[in-house]
């Protein structure tokens, strides 16, 4: 039985003929969840920056600033509430020959082997999504299959004909019956959605699943967000299907609760963000002091940790005393024991201080101030 | 992009570490010894490119 279907009679309304629940393989295709920021501005990086699991990839772009939002512009009638925005505010002056500008969405080979890739038996898919923008033209939209053995891309385009007008999208690959996918839970099937490309990633015309090559990889793309000022472009309503759907039969959308959809963005990313004093620590000397986080829900891999600032200022974090006050040094804090499911944050403040630590004094761990981020764990692929 | 790393003891577990990552925009993360942490990944294609992590030991 496929790993993403759950036998159910009676709950089989997105359109599927046989009893099941299909469990979606894109999260959040409906952009409901925005972890890390329902807008974020002076993007010039790759990485996720607004939207989860949605990342951008800028390569080797100079110039190109933008905003990337949570937005409530939708198709109407389609029971949508948020869509991804990607606005330009600085535009690349000239599209080289090496840039590109494109939406990744990456997917762990281990949730994947029901497709059967690799055997004759390999599931077609079908990539559906709404999108809208101010550019209108020929868009690439590719799958990477990241394999050991060897990276495949299967290259499609669509067009967006009427500029600023929500249109519906829908692009069927068949399987690949020669390369499997690794079951793993590491960054193994990519849809890469191209808003810009530069000459060195088109001109190689290819067909079905095809052996990687960069002039592969955006063939077809005529479109240039990058390069046009003011340029937007919106996504949203992303579901990808086993099997070969049409406009007419392609399931309806995968809602889910906001619930559900968050604690599976966050195997992959979550922080916290908190009031006041939030935990308690010890002391394991007078100048050493720790405590201890777990997760809301396990990581995809050991993440990697950000802390806000240690310090006394508004945001800022520290350890106090068991009495509730700011010791004399606040020194430096580092994450460590970093696993799938807590970490600790460390703090040695190098210097003793009368108004400081007894080793064995229970600790207040503080951030100064309301609704401040005080950690962030990053287990994205 | 990376500015430096530095490996990271632990005082009250000598066998665990941590990376200490400052990247050119003043970022600063922790990121474990995994290879399938993607900034781990990072630290890896840095090295290989040149760069040079700081132990300054246990």
């Amino acid at each position: 039985m496929p790993l993403n279907t759950i036998p159910n009679k009676g709950l089989t309304s997105r359109g599927y003929s046989s009893d099941r629940i299909v469990t979606p393989l894109i999260i959040n295709g409906d952009m409901s969840v925005a972890q890390r920021s329902t807008s974020a501005s002076s993007v010039s990086s790759s990485g996720y920056h607004a939207l989860d699991r949605f990342r951008f990839g800028f390569t080797d772009t100079d110039q190109l600033v933008a905003t990337i939002s949570q937005d409530t512009d939708v198709p109407s009638g389609q029971g949508f509430s948020n869509s991804m925005k990607f606005l330009v505010t600085t535009v690349e002056t000239a599209l080289d020959a090496d840039d590109a500008l494109q939406i990744q969405y990456r997917m762990e080979g281990q949730n994947l082997q029901n497709l059967k890739y690799g055997t004759s038996n390999a599931e077609s898919l079908t990539l559906s999504f709404w999108v809208k923008s101010s550019v209108t033209g020929t868009y690439a939209l590719t799958f990477k299959n990241s394999d050991d053995g060897g990276t495949k891309l299967n290259v499609n385009t669509y067009s967006i004909s009427s500029a600023n007008t929500w249109e519906k999208k829908i692009i069927t690959i068949s399987g690949d019956t020669a390369t499997n996918i690794d079951n793993t839970n590491e960054n193994k099937l990519e849809v890469l959605w191209a808003l810009s490309a530069g000459s060195n990633y088109k001109g190689t015309s290819s067909s079905g699943w095809t052996s990687y090559s960069a002039s592969k990889l955006f063939n077809g793309q005529t479109a240039d967000i990058a390069t046009t000022s003011s340029a937007n472009f919106y996504l949203t309503g992303v579901q990808l299907e086993v099997g070969e759907f049409d406009s007419t039969t392609i399931p309806s959308f995968p809602f889910e609760s906001f619930e559900s959809n968050l604690r599976k963005c966050q195997r992959y990313y979550e922080n916290l963000t908190a009031n006041g004093s939030l935990n308690i620590g010890h002391a394991y000397n007078t100048t050493q002091a720790r405590t201890y986080f777990q997760y809301r829900t396990k990581k995809r891999a050991a993440p990697t940790i950000t802390l806000a600032t240690a310090g006394n200022g508004d945001g800022e974090i520290s350890f106090l005393t068991k009495g509730g006050a700011y010791v004399g040094t606040i020194g430096t804090h580092t994450a460590l024991n970093v696993a799938i499911d807590r970490f600790n944050i460390s703090v040695n403040s190098g210097t003793y201080s009368s108004t400081g630590w007894v080793a064995g004094d229970a600790v207040f761990f503080y951030v100064n101030g309301n609704n401040y981020v005080v950690w962030e764990a990053d287990a994205e692929l | 992009m990376i500015s430096t790393v530095e490996k990271k003891y632990d005082d009250m577990l000598s066998s665990s570490f941590i990376y200490k990552v400052t990247f050119s925009d003043n970022k600063l993360m922790f990121v474990p010894h995994n290879e399938e942490n993607r900034h781990y990944q990072e630290i890896l294609e840095w090295v290989a490119n040149g760069g040079t992590i700081v132990d300054n030991g246990e």
